[in-house]
Order: structure tokens, then C-alpha cells, then sequence
């Protein structure tokens, strides 16, 4: 087991490393004028100057507060709407019709709708950020409990289990697998959604704006080593959350529980 | 243990390699393809500040400049968009404001004006009757420009500065928002409570009784400034002599044919830029309009830049940012500065005039 891993990240480290070089290379043979192809050099430092100067945690941490604040309210109605939709086939039909309606959709299209309902403050960014998220949530968690085994909710209701502990005993761990990954996309989306948003609200409510306002100055800035920095930003806090949160999870529940590998 | 020696002779190569191909390299291939004038991408942006640009399209002007040329004409939705594309080969000449070009030139693009395309008159509207002036302004409101660093955020922060005696005194209250966006939350009048406008959204906005002007840009900068340059490539100025002279010669007829011919130039105009005829022979007759391609302002507006810190320098002198068409209409007067020399810097209290 320690072996696999160990070779795992060994190889990824290697290919991470082969890529890098081979940008360096690209960038140092001028083949795209520099201000716009920046060497992996000029884009460290400016990571690291945004970090030391505070500007770029500052952003990212404001950019994972809007995610975090719509990831945890569009699951809070992502699991309740899927529950009700197990228990009342007309809640189960309405949410479908709605998904067939609204998950197709953009979250930016709908920003001119955002911006006559919400106006231009964080309650725009939060209800593009949930639009994005809740649709693949709601399929998720909808797949997940409708593939738990029949026989599974039988031993349940065996051993008198019902209703809510009924739920939290045996249907949420049965569709746990499926619950993770809808989560795992959820954050995925949300980050597309805040990124997209912020870059056209940009520093409204006065505050400093996130990673995606960053994005948008260091462009206008024509500083393009500072717009691959915030993209490594988001990069690094992607690869923490997968491999600290995530994998972690995974590892305490359904790895252990033998129901994926 | 052999994978572990293969891998480390693969490394070695691969960092050999970096530094060899690294050295050779060819010096930014151009993507166009400029040598000997049958070709030229211009680039510009919406709106009827590019009329000329427009005019000098629907007309066909450069053809007559230049038998045989092609040309290559390319819609953007954003100054940015445009450096981008003009740093990276793909386009000759692009109409932007004073903020992308500067910042641009600051930061070693090749390029320089090759002409002004004119003053637009900019002006800040709000519905809260109680604004008169910038310093009626409270913490909760918010005034909608287009961009940071744009020349409407630039002239707030110049208001700012002369009547607040800060120049950041409002930076807390700005919003970036598209001006089609902004008219909407302004009419809506909630979240947003001034407007840094201009023609043809400013007619929608004035059409409501309760939006009144409270300045408007030139009371702002102390003068008029250009607001939109054309701006070209050092390499297509330097390798195409002939499509260079066609385009400042076509650009100048465009501009001379919309100052003697509005109505007419409002008929070609409507169409292309989705508005009324009306409303465009309005937009290119009010007042504060000015098709011209002598420049005015540049240099007011380069020393605010870098006193803002968008820019760390300022031109020392027309020729590092401008071409000879421009310098020679500028000038250059021996004993005192020529009205148009003067016409480049800001008006405060310390110049006079």
C-alpha cells in the first residue's frame, strides 16, 4: 500500500516537473512575445510576491468564502429537495422538470438576471454560484439514493429503523459514493461560477474582490506573470482540498467501508 | 532501482534542453504577413466613439488610399482585448483609450499613437436629487464606471482630488460595471446611485425627470482630452510605409467627411451600431463631441496615471508615444508652448491658462 502511493506521487511529480520545463523552454525561446507567455520563473515570483504581500491570500481566502457560502446552501437544498423528491412523487417530477430547464444553462447567462434581482453585491455572485452548483448536486444525490439496494433499507426497517433514522442510519451512508461525487463536481462548478462572476462584478460592496477581480486587474495590468500566479493560486488550493479533504474522506468512510477501492 | 536511474538521465536531458532550446529561439515571428503593403488587420471597439473608424469601413476610404489592400477588420470588446492581440502579432492597428495604451507602453509594447480619433463628452449622472457636487456623495452610494483605470474612473479621481483634496477619496464607492448594465441599475435605482455616462446611454438616462447631470468630463480633467487613439504596431509602421500613410490619410477623410456630412454620416452609421438614425445624428452633434485627429490631453493624462500609479513613467517627450503624423500636428514652438502644445496638459490653478 505505502509503495503504491510513494510510486504514485513520484510520477506525478515527475510529469508536473517535465511540463514546467518544457514551458520554460517555449517561454525562453521567445516564440510568444514574453509580456504575454511569461517564463515559469517571472510566474513564481510573482506568486510569491503576492503572497508575501498578502494580496493574493487575501483574495483567494475571499473567493473560498463566496464558494463556501454557496456550496453549503446548495446543499442544504440540494439534500432536501432530493429527499422529499424519494418521498413524494410530485416534488420528484417538478425537480426534474426544473433540471431539465435550468441545468442547461449558464450560470453567467443568467447574469442580467442577477443583476435586475440581486443587484450588483455578493447576492448576485452567491445565486450564480448556486445555480451552477445545485442541478449536478441534485442529480447526484437523486442517483445516489435511488441505487441503494433494496436490501439494504430492508435489514433497516428489519431492525425498526424509520423515517429520519431510517435516513441517517442507512440511506445516507448507502449513497454516500455517489453523494462525494456530486460534491466533488459541486466544487469544481463553483469555482468556474466565482471565477466567471467576480470578473464581471468585480470589486462591488467596496471590498477587495477575489481571485477572479484579481484576475481581470492583473489583465488590465497587462501584467500577465501575475494572472498565471492567481491561476496557480487556484490550482494549489484545488490539489490541498483534493488530496486533504477529499481523499481523507473517502479514506474514513466508503474506502473503509469496502463499497469503492 | 532502473527505473530510478532512467528516470534521473530523463531529467538531465530534459533540463539540457531547456537552457539549449532556450538559447536558440526566433525573435516574435510575426503572424502578419506586413512586408510590402497588401495587408493590414485593424482593430476597434462598440459604440459611436469609433465613427471614423466605422465610416472609414462602410466607405471603403482606405481602399482608395491603397489599390489592392486587404484589410482585416476585427470587433473587440475591450482595450485589453486589443493589446493582447496587437502584442502578439495578430493585429496592425487598434482603436483603445489613453488607460490600455499607456499601461501597455509602460510595460515595453512596441507601439505608438498614429492618430487620435476624437473627444466624447462624458458626463456623471444621478437620480438622488440631493448630489450636486462629488462631495455630496455618501459612503453607500455607488458610482458605475466601465473599467479600473478607465478614463471615467481617472476623472472621478481627479473631481476627487481637486474638490476632496484626495485623490482615492471615492475609490471605496466606484463599481465596474458595462455601461448597458449600469443604465439598467441606475433606472432601477437601487444599488446603483451614479452613472459615468455617455451618448447614446446617456440620452436614455437623462430621459428620466429624475436623473440630472452633476459634472461632466472636461469640467473634470480642466480641459478637453482625447478619448479614443489609434494606435499602430511599430513593426507595421516600420515594414508597411504605404498601408501606414493610406490609413492616417483614409482616417482623416472619414473624420472630415462626418464634421461637414452628420446627417449623412448618422444614415451609414444607424445600422452599424444598432441605433436610430435620430439618435446617432443626435450622439454626433452633442455637445462636447469632437471627430479630430490631433490629440489634446495626453500628456495631462499620462502625469495623472503615474501619480495614480497605473504607470511607472511618463513620456518625456510626443515622440516616444506618438508617430511624426502626430508630432508634426502638435508642433513644436521655439520661446512659449503653442496653444496646441498646451492643449496637451491638464488646466489647474498651478499652469494658469
Amino acid at each position: 500500500m505505502a509503495n503504491k502511493s510513494k510510486s504514485a506521487f513520484y510520477q506525478k511529480a515527475l510529469f508536473v516537473l517535465i511540463l514546467m520545463l518544457l514551458w520554460e523552454t517555449v517561454a525562453r525561446m521567445k516564440f510568444f512575445n514574453p509580456s504575454v507567455f511569461p517564463s515559469v520563473t517571472s510566474i513564481i515570483i510573482a506568486f510569491l510576491k503576492g503572497v508575501s504581500s498578502g494580496l493574493l491570500v487575501e483574495k483567494t481566502v475571499y473567493s473560498l468564502y463566496l464558494i463556501l457560502k454557496g456550496l453549503i446552501l446548495s446543499f442544504l437544498a440540494a439534500f432536501l429537495l432530493s429527499s422529499l423528491a424519494m418521498v413524494f412523487r410530485i416534488v420528484e417530477n417538478i425537480l426534474d422538470i426544473l433540471n431539465s430547464i435550468l441545468h442547461p444553462l449558464p450560470g453567467i447567462a443568467l447574469l442580467p438576471v442577477a443583476i435586475l434581482w440581486f443587484g450588483i453585491g455578493e447576492g448576485s455572485i452567491i445565486f450564480i454560484i448556486i445555480h451552477s452548483v445545485l442541478w449536478p448536486m441534485v442529480v447526484n444525490f437523486m442517483t445516489g439514493f435511488k441505487t441503494i439496494p433494496r436490501i439494504h433499507l430492508d435489514v433497516g426497517e428489519n431492525i425498526g429503523l424509520k423515517g429520519f433514522h431510517l435516513l441517517w442510519g442507512v440511506m445516507l451512508p448507502a449513497s454516500l459514493p455517489y453523494l462525494l461525487s456530486g460534491i466533488k463536481i459541486a466544487w469544481a462548478r463553483a469555482w468556474r461560477a466565482v471565477i466567471a462572476a467576480e470578473m464581471v462584478f468585480g470589486a462591488a460592496s467596496g471590498s477587495a474582490g477575489g481571485l477572479g477581480w484579481h484576475i481581470y486587474m492583473t489583465r488590465y495590468m497587462f501584467d500577465m506573470a501575475g494572472t498565471f500566479a492567481a491561476l496557480l493560486a487556484i490550482i494549489i488550493v484545488g490539489i490541498l482540498v483534493e488530496e486533504l479533504l477529499f481523499k481523507n474522506i473517502e479514506k474514513f468512510t466508503v474506502i473503509k467501508w469496502g463499497m469503492t477501492i | 532501482m532502473r527505473m530510478k536511474k532512467y528516470t534521473v538521465i530523463l531529467l538531465v536531458i530534459a533540463l539540457l534542453g531547456t537552457f539549449v532550446l532556450g538559447g536558440c529561439g526566433a525573435n516574435n515571428p510575426s503572424k502578419t504577413t506586413n512586408k510590402g503593403g497588401s495587408k493590414i488587420t485593424i482593430a476597434l471597439q462598440f459604440g459611436l466613439a469609433y465613427a471614423p473608424v466605422q465610416i472609414m469601413k462602410e466607405k471603403n476610404l482606405l481602399e482608395k488610399y491603397l489599390p489592392g489592400v486587404e484589410i482585416s477588420w476585427k470587433q473587440l470588446g475591450t482595450g485589453p482585448a486589443i493589446r493582447d492581440a496587437m502584442v502578439t502579432g495578430q493585429v496592425d492597428v487598434g482603436f483603445m483609450g489613453i488607460s490600455p495604451f499607456l499601461i501597455g507602453w509602460d510595460k515595453g509594447a512596441e507601439w505608438k499613437i498614429a492618430t487620435a480619433a476624437g473627444s466624447q463628452p462624458l458626463a456623471l449622472v444621478t437620480y438622488k436629487d440631493n448630489i450636486k457636487k462629488v462631495s455630496d456623495f455618501s459612503s453607500t452610494d455607488r458610482i458605475a464606471t466601465p473599467a479600473v483605470a478607465s478614463i471615467q474612473q481617472m476623472l472621478l479621481s481627479m473631481t476627487a482630488e481637486k474638490e476632496l483634496g484626495n485623490p482615492r477619496a471615492l475609490d471605496n464607492l466606484m463599481v465596474s460595471i458595462t455601461h448597458p448594465d449600469a443604465v439598467t441599475s441606475l433606472l432601477g435605482k437601487k444599488d446603483v446611485t451614479a452613472h459615468f455616462s455617455s451618448p447614446p446611454y446617456i440620452f436614455q438616462e437623462l430621459a428620466d425627470q429624475d436623473v440630472h447631470q452633476v459634472l461632466n468630463g472636461e469640467e473634470a480633467f480642466g480641459g478637453e482630452f482625447t478619448f479614443i487613439f489609434g494606435v499602430a504596431t511599430n513593426k507595421f509602421h516600420d515594414t508597411n510605409p504605404p498601408a501606414y500613410a493610406a490609413f492616417v490619410a483614409a482616417f482623416n477623410e472619414a473624420i472630415s467627411f462626418i464634421n461637414n456630412n452628420p446627417q449623412e454620416a448618422a444614415k451609414i452609421l444607424a445600422p452599424v451600431n444598432q441605433l436610430s438614425e435620430a439618435e446617432t445624428y443626435k450622439s454626433l452633434t452633442w455637445n462636447g463631441t469632437n471627430y479630430c485627429s490631433t490629440p489634446s490631453g495626453i500628456i495631462g493624462l499620462a502625469e495623472f496615471m503615474k501619480t495614480s500609479g497605473y504607470i511607472s513613467k511618463v513620456p518625456s517627450n510626443l515622440s516616444e508615444i506618438a508617430f511624426e503624423n502626430v508630432e508634426a500636428a502638435v508642433g513644436k514652438r521655439y520661446g512659449e508652448m503653442s496653444a496646441i502644445e498646451n492643449l496637451q496638459l491638464r488646466k489647474s490653478e498651478n499652469n494658469g491658462q
